[in-house]
């Protein structure tokens, strides 16, 4: 009984470990031998022999519009109508962790066929060699349904790598009750824009404060987690730095317009139009502040967040407990950014789209044709029209346009024009910037200029000290030659 | 010249041996899969410039690189910093509390140790959503309303250079130290009566216990925390990620956060492979000389 004991304990203890080894080992139902001798993903080379061989499109997708992901069976059934031999495969993703689940699976050499990421990404996975260039698959019918601003964004030198899901300009977002208060002519700003001299008499107007507390701010951006980047990157455009590199593929920010704009965002601070805890404040808290009541503008502001404040103003009339905690009725005004430094103000464009990605193999022509099949899908017609106007975003594509004709709208006509009067002033795609120069500039900003806006913004270091830092950083990492003096 | 064949010796697997081949073969398996072959690779990959489509060897480039980078050295200053704040404090707060419970009912007892393993269970994330909530930097956030109490005006505790790295500290003070206090009440239990019965005759005063009995028997147990300790929080990850993001000013970028960005926010694999095997070496330093200097009379 004993040894017979022995022997089976060993049995289970030697099949531990081969189930160990055995699931380090590569699986057969892997890309290379899909069941029903389908072709799946991008590694794949073989099955394919006629046009209407059967084949798969993997595609990860986060919850691009508060109502997308909940449409995607539907969004599966509709691709396997158009086209019987195709199956898209949809893998749904969080935000939060939609990069990290799209790099694991592109450092391990076998991405989805599409992901959905912004614009600003695609240089680094071209730089890596796993985007793919869609060029010689999209059609030109394709091609033609865009419009081609957004469409320049999916580009990255003479590679065309995706298509547009919607192009959005990053603005500010107005309390209209709090601005008519304060006696601020939204309407006009709307239209004309404002200087950032303007503006900053005019958010002054918008504090609440009584005994030394501050009970409503004038202006809100979030500058923590993930908010970090788009404050600094949102307020240089409209200082004439478009992009970090000029014309010239040189540095933009040592002008010296890049410091009138730090001394402008620690002003702001000082006079108590913003709070001096800025630095912590995230994405989450300073829309919850504008709900609540105790911000008048606030940013980064999106169209979608429009949408959000109209929902919450249901929630509060219906008394149902389903609002924002202590939020208020709040009627959502898009407003422009200003300008500093006397420079033009430029709309901040964000581009984001369904990109193409490839395996450690090239894929078929065939295959490289289905995914495009898939991405243009995803990027037009009813998805499009349905994504976009949940999000409030404007339509990019004439497909799109046509079957949103029959789609209502809730949206303020003064901030749908507001938007439009700004996309039309929006900075350009750059594909010109080669990737190892975006790279670094991404590196740069990660590594000091954030972190010094962060301390700018504390109050620990002063405007012209953070400038020196960037200014150093940016000599030592682009050479003297290779950034900008004014 | 003929040679003449020698009997080829077979060992055989006798008695137990094969079962005990067995049971080793699976920790062994586990080891080298999961442990010695990601090391192996992270050293291979330290010396590449890492694509997924075909890696390039670059020498020591990823090593001089990293000695060269400031962020590099201000992260390992970091690093230090949060170890020398937290770890004797957390050895402190476990025998303090240890020897508190010590003397209670077993029953007793195992409520409390249960109540300090609780936050052990719990997810990170969820716990640093809640300290996040009581970092809250406005005047409602919870700590600031204590300090109001006091007539002290709001901290902008996670936002600014001066207070963020003390807050993870704080954070650290106040959990994980449930495992800690397990290990020092079962050390503390294993103390023999008969050395308190001798002291208590000598009317030695409970300081004088502490000192004289507690402390030296303790001694094999604090080496272990001190150890484990010290190389847990040389690679504190989660606390900077998640409540700070290693700013503002990178005040609370860490070796492990600076690692987990180079190799996953810029795909500097190589470069993130060889800070973890400087940061593989600094640990086993610094293990070392604990071992040299605090382990001399330690008997295990």
């Amino acid at each position: 009984m004993k040894r017979k004991m022995r022997v089976l304990a060993s049995i289970c203890a030697l099949t531990l470990a081969l189930t160990a080894l055995t699931a380090c080992g590569s699986s057969s139902t892997t890309k290379e031998g899909t069941p029903e001798g389908t072709n799946n993903t991008n590694n794949n080379n073989t099955n394919v022999s006629t046009e209407a061989a059967k084949d798969t499109i993997t595609a990860l997708l986060p919850p691009v519009s508060p109502a997308y992901q909940e449409n995607f069976s539907q969004m599966e059934k509709d691709f396997n109508a158009l086209y019987p031999n195709l199956t898209l495969k949809i893998e749904p993703a969080s935000w939060e962790d939609m990069t990290q689940k799209l790099d694991t699976q592109v450092n391990a050499g076998s991405p989805p066929d599409i992901a959905f990421l912004g614009s600003s990404g695609i240089s680094k996975y071209v730089e890596q060699g796993m985007a793919l260039d869609i060029t010689d698959a999209a059609t030109a019918e394709m091609i033609a349904d865009f419009d081609q601003a957004p469409l320049e964004y999916m580009k990255n030198g003479t590679g065309l790598y995706g298509f547009p899901a919607y192009m959005e300009v990053h603005a500010l977002g107005g309390n209209k009750e709090f601005l008519e208060k304060a006696g601020i002519d939204y309407k006009k700003i709307q239209k004309e824009g404002w200087t950032f001299e303007q503006f900053r008499e005019d958010i002054k107007k918008g504090v609440v404060s009584e005994g030394g507390k501050t009970s409503r701010y004038g202006f809100v951006f979030a500058t923590a987690g993930v908010a970090s980047k788009d404050y600094l990157a949102i307020l240089v455009k409209s200082a004439g730095m478009p992009a970090a590199f000029d014309k010239d593929l040189k540095f933009a920010y040592t002008s010296k317009n890049y410091l009138e704009v730090l001394k402008d965002i620690r002003v702001m601070i000082d006079d108590g139009s913003m709070p001096k805890e800025l630095s912590s404040v995230d994405a989450g808290k300073r829309w919850n502040m504008f709900l609540t009541g105790q911000t008048m503008i606030t940013g980064k502001g999106l169209a979608v967040f429009e949408n959000s404040a109209n929902k919450n103003n249901e929630k509060i009339k219906a008394n149902d407990g389903s609002a924002v905690k202590g939020s208020i009725p709040a009627e959502y005004i898009v407003l422009p950014v200003p300008s500093f430094a006397g420079q033009k103000a430029m709309a901040s464009a964000v581009v984001d789209g369904y990109v193409a990605f490839r395996g450690k193999k090239e894929p078929t022509p065939e295959h490289k044709a289905n995914v495009v099949k898939a991405a243009y899908f995803l990027a037009s017609g009813k998805v499009a029209a349905t994504t976009n106007n949940d999000l409030f975003a404007a339509h990019i594509t004439k497909s799109g346009k046509k079957e949103a004709e029959s789609m209502t709208v809730n949206r303020n006509p003064d901030n749908v024009a507001a938007v439009e009067a700004m996309l039309a002033t929006a900075s350009p795609a750059r594909p010109d910037i080669p990737t190892d120069l975006g790279a670094k500039a991404i590196k740069l900003e990660d590594e000091v200029i954030i972190p010094k806006l962060q301390a700018l913004i504390a109050g620990e270091i002063t405007p012209e000290a953070m400038y020196d830092a960037v200014k150093a950083a940016a000599i030592q990492t682009f050479g003297e030659d290779g950034v900008v003096k004014d | 010249m003929t040679q003449i064949a020698k009997p080829i010796k077979r060992r055989k697997i006798k008695g137990d041996s094969g079962a005990g081949y067995a049971f080793i073969a699976v920790a062994l398996v586990i080891f080298a899969l999961f442990t010695a072959y990601p090391v192996l690779s992270a050293l291979i990959i330290s010396f590449q410039k890492y694509m997924p489509l075909g890696s390039k060897f670059i020498g020591f480039d990823n090593y001089i690189d990293s000695f060269k980078d400031p962020l590099f050295w201000k992260a390992i200053k970091n690093t230090v910093v949060y170890t020398v704040l937290t770890v004797p404090v957390a050895l402190f707060i476990s025998l303090g509390v240890s020897l508190l419970i010590l003397p209670l009912k077993k029953k007793l007892q195992t409520v409390f140790k249960a109540i300090y393993y609780l936050p052990a269970v719990a997810s990170g994330v969820a716990l640093s959503v809640v300290w996040l909530w009581i970092f809250d930097p406005m005047p409602n956030g919870i700590f600031n309303q204590l300090l109001g109490y006091f007539g002290i005006s709001n901290v902008n505790w996670l936002g600014a250079t001066s207070t963020s790295m003390f807050s993870l500290v704080l954070m650290s003070w106040l959990s994980s130290h449930g495992t800690s206090i397990i290990i020092y009440l079962a050390a503390l239990l294993g103390i023999d009566d008969s050395y308190y019965e001798a002291a208590e005759l000598d009317g030695a005063s409970f300081l004088k216990k502490l000192w004289y009995i507690v402390i030296p028997c303790l001694k094999p147990t604090t080496l272990f925390l001190l150890v484990t300790g010290v190389i847990g929080s040389f690679q504190v990850f989660q606390n900077a990620y998640l409540m700070t993001g290693g700013g503002p000013d990178n005040a609370t970028t860490m070796v492990g956060l600076l690692i987990f960005n180079n190799a996953f926010k810029y795909f500097e694999f190589g470069k993130a492979a060889a800070q973890s095997l400087i940061l593989a070496l600094i640990i086993g330093g610094i293990s070392l000389i604990q071992f040299k200097f605090l382990g001399k009379d330690v008997e295990y």
